[in-house]
């Protein structure tokens, strides 16, 4: 089920009634109504997938209460082996299994060896990367001691597949889901108010900014060899608003509806296009995954307290792991490879935490510096955007090349989807404007021009939202 | 809780109530606006007397030189093919031309089109402004099983043409602004020569009848409308062209000019530039004005 869509409209209210009116008496019905409401939102998707979500509940909820249970250090650590193998080698065979076939087909042919390999017609489940994370921080926490273990299994099974957030995150910690699913919740009107208010703006991302971009994108990275410099500059502009809407969207209607149902969720954008160094792009874009991978990945593997050397050898592989983790193709390792190249400086020479606060807080414009940094910082991010939308490595580098011919002739173009490509200019310029004037809170529905704000967002969703080709959410392929 | 309810319906009347405020904003310009696509043209067109009408895709739109068929022919000529257009949608066209105008003679181009009989929405998109219109709403009715949607719900038949009449057309039409083809004349030249040309796969088999077509012709008898039935070029690197040996069986009278146009005649394989459409209308013309002579004798 997406969330723009006329059956999400429709089944959301119903749960919130159900969940506050019927089943608000006892805390284990109104998780039972999570796992009925979550299983129904999925399997609207495809009904087979949700065995594959059952499968892993029962495994990592089993090894849970084992590691309880067992003391002997060699057994625990075989426990968190069979968790981590069973979510990894799930996620490995739908994700990654026709990617490591067609490459060792390509590695040997390439030695003069030709072998026979089939690859499979898998179909990759919506949301695998993202439960299987959430599912593995549990029995990583609860190895490490830092999580009891929960007996309720109803309880375990929403925090695993809780609808707001099962196919595209945030990935939940279990330190910070679980006892909120563990314990009664009360309604809280201000919260649920504002949890309307991220829905509204999560939509406004999605369906006016996201979707008119993609509009252009596709056009754009589909004809690209026949555009000017100045069109593919604008076509990966308009990718770096289409991913950010999809995504942050996204994340705004998953946390506005946990609101609803009392839940709190973490953060998972913060304004990440107003960052001064790509350390800080990188604690505000997708923060729920840069986290877990500090967490469970990093620092495991000795973090920043070691030599410089392990340290590289550390950054390189979070970066290259994050973005294998994003899918099965070339592109995405470039693209981690390059966010690895940009912040190894700042690394080195200590600077990666050099901005913590916010930029030009209490301040209407920012500093010279300040404006120069951020645009510097998105366009390292930008050059990074080609290798993430196009099809291979190849092509990003052609488009790369093309981009850099400064070739202006025509000026803008002309596409075939009768518009010229710098209409959609006027539109991004005003998101920036609004993103930028509510980059210390939220969302940006606060101040004495609240309804005047709400008023203009609904007619803008209705106006200029798109709606003849209703587009997946992107992150749902990883 | 009660508090937030109240505040959550207020939100969904709200919206509702911005929906029914846009969809008649969005009508009214419509219906008030100077015409930017045929179809509009042809709603808010009356008491005329075509001589001539041509309708059918862009290989009609791109191929007919209304003014030189015109000159040629000395007959009141208008070229309403659209691209994208299917049969379907040139069938409402016509029960809206035929409404409130005269009609002679109709030139109706017929190819790969014969295998559909479902509408484009192209030609659609462009009539759910006037969907109240009693001929709109009933081939609405008749070939949509979003009708109630459509009719019922604010704002749904704009948001779902939003390529065609969302806010971009909408803001074009409140300000007046003259399409790029006169829809009046409807001629839309292409340019160049896409080398090399890339040619079109034509169907295998062909459909046994078109209900769509029969609608068509026996609309046409009872208006006692002339109906040329005919086929545009494709350029010679076109696979299966003798598809339309099996349409000339199914369609008697259908004359079939697909093969024998050089190729330097072509912006696309299925398409004829500037210079290749006026060889074209031309001998549509020198080819047909017998029968344009003998209708004017009636």
């Amino acid at each position: 089920m997406l969330f723009n869509s006329i059956d999400f409209a429709l089944f959301l209210p119903i749960v919130f009634l159900l969940y506050w009116f019927v089943t608000n008496k006892s805390l284990k019905l109104q998780n039972l109504l999570l796992v009925a409401a979550s299983y129904l939102f999925y399997g609207w998707w495809d009904w087979r997938f949700l065995f594959l979500i059952l499968f892993s509940t029962l495994v990592d909820y089993t090894v849970g209460i084992a590691l309880s249970k067992e003391k002997e250090k060699n057994k625990r650590l075989v426990l968190i082996w069979i968790s981590i193998l069973v979510n990894l080698g799930l996620l490995g065979f739908f994700k990654y299994y026709n990617f490591f076939l067609d490459n060792f087909t390509t590695a040997f042919s390439f030695f003069g060896r030709d072998i026979n390999s089939s690859s499979l017609n898998i179909i990759l489940p919506v949301g695998i990367s993202f439960y299987t994370f959430q599912t593995l921080s549990y029995t990583i926490d609860v190895y490490k001691g830092k999580l009891t273990p929960t007996k309720d299994f109803v309880a375990f099974s929403a925090f695993v597949s809780f609808f707001p957030q099962l196919v595209a995150g945030p990935i939940e910690r279990a330190t910070n889901l679980l006892p909120q699913i563990t314990s009664k919740r009360v309604f809280n009107p201000s919260e649920a108010k504002d949890g309307l208010y991220l829905i509204l703006w999560g939509l406004f991302k999605k369906i006016v900014i996201a979707d008119s971009c993609a509009v252009y994108v596709n056009e754009i990275f589909s004809n690209y060899e026949q555009m000017n410099s100045l069109t593919l500059l604008l076509g990966a502009v308009y990718f770096a608003f289409q991913i950010y809407g999809d995504f942050s969207g996204y994340s705004d209607i998953a946390i506005g509806t946990s609101k609803l149902f009392g839940v709190h969720l973490m953060r998972n954008f913060n304004f990440p296009y107003f960052s001064r160094d790509i350390a800080e792009f990188w604690r505000k874009w997708h923060i729920s995954l840069s986290t877990w991978f500090r967490d469970y990945l990093y620092i495991p593997l000795g973090g920043s307290k070691v030599s410089k050397l392990i340290n590289l050898r550390n950054i390189f592989i979070i970066f290259l792991v994050s973005g294998f983790w994003h899918g099965a193709n070339w592109t995405f390792i470039v693209w981690g490879g390059l966010h690895a190249l940009y912040f190894i400086p700042l690394s080195l020479t200590n600077r990666n935490r050099k901005n913590l606060n916010i930029v030009s807080q209490g301040k209407m414009i920012p500093s010279f510096r300040e404006l120069y940094s951020m645009l510097l910082t998105f366009f390292l991010v930008l050059i990074g955007w080609i290798f993430f939308r196009a099809d291979s490595v190849a092509i990003a580098f052609d488009y790369i090349q093309k981009l850099f011919a400064f070739n202006f002739k025509s000026g803008f173009q002309y596409l075939s989807t009768e518009r010229y490509a710098p209409e959609l200019m006027i539109l991004i310029i005003g998101f920036i404007i609004v993103e930028w004037s509510a980059r210390e809170k939220e969302h940006p529905f606060f101040g004495k021009w609240i309804h005047l704000k709400i008023i203009a967002t609904l007619v803008s969703i209705i106006l200029l939202g798109v709606y003849s080709n209703v587009t997946d959410f992107i992150y749902f392929q990883f | 809780m009660k508090q937030f309810l109240t505040y959550l319906f207020s939100l969904v009347a709200l919206t509702l109530a911005l929906l029914y405020c846009c969809d008649f904003l969005y009508t009214q310009v419509y219906i008030n606006a100077t015409p930017r696509n045929k179809l509009q043209y042809i709603i808010e067109t009356e008491n005329e007397n075509f001589d001539v009408v041509f309708l059918g895709s862009s290989r009609v739109a791109n191929h007919i030189d209304t003014e030189l068929f015109e000159n040629l022919s000395n007959k009141k000529t208008i070229n309403l093919g659209v691209e994208g257009a299917g049969l379907n949608d040139n069938l409402l066209q016509l029960k809206l031309l035929i409404a409130k105008n005269t009609v002679k003679t109709i030139y109706l181009q017929i190819d790969t089109n014969f295998e559909s009989e479902n509408p484009s929405n192209i030609v659609i998109s462009e009539a759910m402004p006037f969907i109240s219109n009693p001929i709109v709403k009933n081939h609405v009715k008749k070939y949509f099983n979003n009708f109630n949607k459509l009719t019922y719900i604010p704002f749904y038949r704009y948001a779902i043409n939003d390529p065609k009449i969302g806010f971009r057309e909408f803001f074009l039409s409140l300000i007046n602004k003259k399409p790029r083809i006169a829809p009046s004349n409807g001629f839309a030249p292409k340019f160049g020569n896409r080398t090399p040309l890339r040619g079109h796969n034509l169907p295998i088999t062909i459909k046994q009848e078109n209900s769509v077509l029969n609608e068509f012709i026996e609309i046409c008898k009872k208006n006692e409308i002339q109906l040329l039935l005919y086929t545009s070029p494709y350029c010679s690197s076109t696979n299966n062209l003798n598809y339309f040996e099996k349409l000339t069986l199914k369609i008697p009278g259908l004359i079939n000019y697909s093969k024998g146009f050089n190729d330097t005649l072509f912006f696309n394989c299925g398409h004829l530039n500037n210079k290749g459409a006026q060889e074209f209308t031309n001998l549509l013309y020198i080819t047909t004005k017998n029968k344009l002579i003998s209708d004017a004798k009636k």
